[in-house]
């Protein structure tokens, strides 16, 4: 990755308090003008992070860099970042224009430039009449637009959230995801957004880094992280998969691995790196990916039974016994010819090798 | 049919009536000294007592004209004024460092607050004994001026650090985050926020001190505060316009308690 495409580079940043180690040897790259999500369960460090970058914390060790300069011996600020904080901090002795012009205010702006400034803030989150207004007299989703404002207003290199929509109900928590989807487009800003809404961070990001305990396991596209994760605990944290304890047998052609699960089950699915072609390795396998068919059906996959369907609106859920007497749970779109199938009916399984990732930790 | 309706029988009658009883008498004790020197501050005779000779308002004439009490009251009100505002600059700076955590912070707290306990005839000999010991002559803006704020200090700590200590820092990092060095955070976000918190501090403070009696009548010397007065007032002569004096002091006393009250809430609500 070129250099100047780099916002934040963090490097080898750790942080400790007391004996937890919230940050453990820390290392990523955010590009500019990406929607950048830090996803992890709670107390993975994921604030920890976003408030070194903003200089509210101080990395006990490594590097943080943005636009290519280091910036843990600057105060927040001085720091080319604004943060909009999970339970937002507007102030309550300001009204709305006064918040949004905070920023500008205490860098000793123009005065009428900066009013200029406010009002176009306030037109891009769409709270153009809302001048006036104090803060308390705001619903909750113009709250959250005000934070925004305020934070945007000051054109900063990078915007941190923390978890800025976790307050929210779910209708006005998706529709706030979208506008600030489309506040990034629109301003072609870096988003760093923390969330541990695994959800939320598919939908919005460009790119994902998945944290737990304080260490980054794994950084990549949504799709990369669904599709290929990186590790069991990705694996497990981000959707729902089938895990299946195998033993590795050979390798196949293109990539792929003969794997030999429980009850003599076979499998082939993607290799795990590094060319290991023996050893324990565990097969994932997405439930949505496990397709599940009418025991008519000929030929492809094994036979099994259902133990259990679970309705869940736009989907099925069914737990199956294979033959071999393994459990395997098939998610289906609610509609023919799975809506027929009920429980203890007879099916059979089937799935591509392509969708099976082998996984040695 | 109607008429055979038995009422309910309210179980708490008695009771109730009690209460109402109870809550009359409470009443009569609290404020029947308080229309009693009312009257007599209209009483037309030249002693202090029943029965009521007629009205006047000749005494509050007299109080409104008497240069010993308008100098005790200028010296009240600027003791007071003074006394809140050091006590109060102080008791700030003070809840405000608590935030940051100092160690030992729960010794200080409780070393602060005891004197609250002291009882005041011990503060008067105490002080008077140091400011003997230090040949500090009694005077209005050296001894007076030090025994209030001695004295006031504890309450106003007591009464601004739960506001101080509830503050959001949240709210400070965020204006940190829009680029406030620390001066201007205080200046555009924590003191405009704690200002009504200040301010009622600064007036119950100011009541302390204006009715600070036993501390100041062992070092004030030959200035003399309004309680200090009054009091050689009785002691010295039994003068017929103490009780409109009394009223006056009420009034002004009730009104800046209100004051103080009624800002506080602002302070409540706006935090
Ligand atoms: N100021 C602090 N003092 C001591 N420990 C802290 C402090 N801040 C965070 N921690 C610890 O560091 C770890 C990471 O905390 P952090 O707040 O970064 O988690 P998080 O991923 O943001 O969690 P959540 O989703 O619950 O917000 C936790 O174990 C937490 O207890
Ligand atoms: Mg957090």
């Amino acid at each position: 990755m070129a250099a100047e495409a780099v916002a934040v580079s963090i490097r080898k940043v750790g942080k400790r308090f007391g004996n937890v180690a919230a940050l453990d040897d820390v290392s990523l790259d955010i590009r500019r003008g990406e929607f950048f999500s830090l996803l992890g369960p709670s107390g993975c460090g994921k604030t920890t992070l976003l408030r070194s970058i903003g200089g509210f914390e101080a990395p006990t060790e490594g590097d943080i860099l943005i636009e290519g300069r280091s910036v843990l011996h600057l105060a927040p600020y001085e720091r080319p970042t604004n943060m909009i904080f999970q339970h937002l901090a507007l102030f309550p002795h300001l009204g709305v224009r006064e918040n949004v012009g905070f920023g500008l205010r205490m860098k000793g702006a123009d005065r009428a430039a900066s009013a200029r400034r406010v009002e176009e803030a306030l037109r891009l989150v769409r709270l153009e009449d809302y001048g006036e207004r104090r803060v308390d007299q705001l619903s909750g989703g113009q709250r959250q637009r005000v934070a925004m404002a305020r934070a945007l207003v000051n054109d900063p290199a990078v915007l941190l959230l923390d978890e800025p929509l976790g307050a929210l109900d779910l209708q006005l928590r998706l529709q706030m995801q979208e506008e600030l989807r489309r506040l990034q487009r629109q301003l072609g800003a870096t988003f760093v957004f923390v969330t541990h809404d695994q959800g939320e961070a598919m939908a919005m990001s460009d790119r994902i880094a998945v944290m737990n305990a304080g260490r980054l396991q794994q950084v990549g596209t949504p799709a990369e992280i669904y599709e290929r994760p990186a590790n069991r605990f990705v694996a497990t944290f981000v959707g729902h998969a089938n895990m299946i304890e195998a033993r590795l047998t050979g390798r196949a052609a293109e990539g792929l691995a003969e794997a030999e699960g429980p009850a003599g089950l076979r499998l082939r699915g993607i290799a795990p790196p590094h060319g290991a072609t023996d050893g324990g390795v565990l097969a994932v396998l997405r439930y949505e990916k496990l397709r599940i068919l009418p025991h008519g059906a000929d030929g492809e996959g094994i036979g099994a039974t259902v133990v259990e369907k679970t309705y869940m609106g736009s989907s099925l859920r069914f737990a199956c016994r294979t033959g071999a007497g393994a459990t395997m749970t098939a998610d289906t779109p609610n509609a023919m010819p799975q809506r027929d199938i009920g429980e203890g009916d007879m099916v059979r399984l089937a799935w591509s090798p392509e969708d099976v990732v082998l996984l040695t930790d | 049919m109607s008429a055979a309706a038995p009422r309910a029988r309210d179980p708490y009658r008695w009771w109730r009536t009690g209460l109402f009883l109870y809550t009359g008498l409470f009443l009569t004790f609290l404020y029947l000294p308080l229309i009693v020197i009312l009257l007599l501050s209209f009483n037309d005779s030249t002693s202090t007592g029943f029965p009521l000779q007629g009205a006047t308002t000749k005494w509050y004439a007299q109080v409104l004209d008497s240069a010993d009490l308008i100098a005790a009251f200028a010296n009240s009100l600027a003791v007071g004024a003074t006394a809140a505002v050091i006590s109060t600059s102080l008791a700030l700076l003070l809840a405000l460092g608590f935030r940051h955590g100092v160690r030992g912070q729960s010794l200080v707290l409780n070393l602060i607050l005891l004197p609250v306990l002291l009882p005041g005839i011990v503060g008067g000999i105490v002080l008077l004994i140091f400011f003997g010991y230090m040949e500090i002559r009694s005077d209005l803006w050296t001894t007076v001026l030090v025994a209030h704020v001695n004295y006031v200090l504890p309450f106003a700590f007591l009464t601004l650090y739960p506001r101080v200590h509830g503050f959001d820092r949240t709210l400070e990092e965020a204006a940190m985050d829009l680029g406030a060095t620390p001066l201007k955070v205080f200046r555009h976000v924590v003191w405009p926020m704690l200002m009504p918190a200040v301010v009622a501090t600064a007036l119950f403070a100011f009541t302390l001190s204006f009715d600070e009696f036993i501390r100041t009548v062992f070092v004030s010397g030959h200035d003399r505060t309004i309680p200090v007065l009054f009091w050689l007032l009785v002691v010295d002569e039994i003068a017929p316009h103490l009780p409109a004096m009394a009223v006056v002091i009420i009034l002004v006393s009730t009104a800046l308690s209100l004051a103080a009250f009624a800002i506080g809430r602002r302070a409540d609500r706006s935090t």
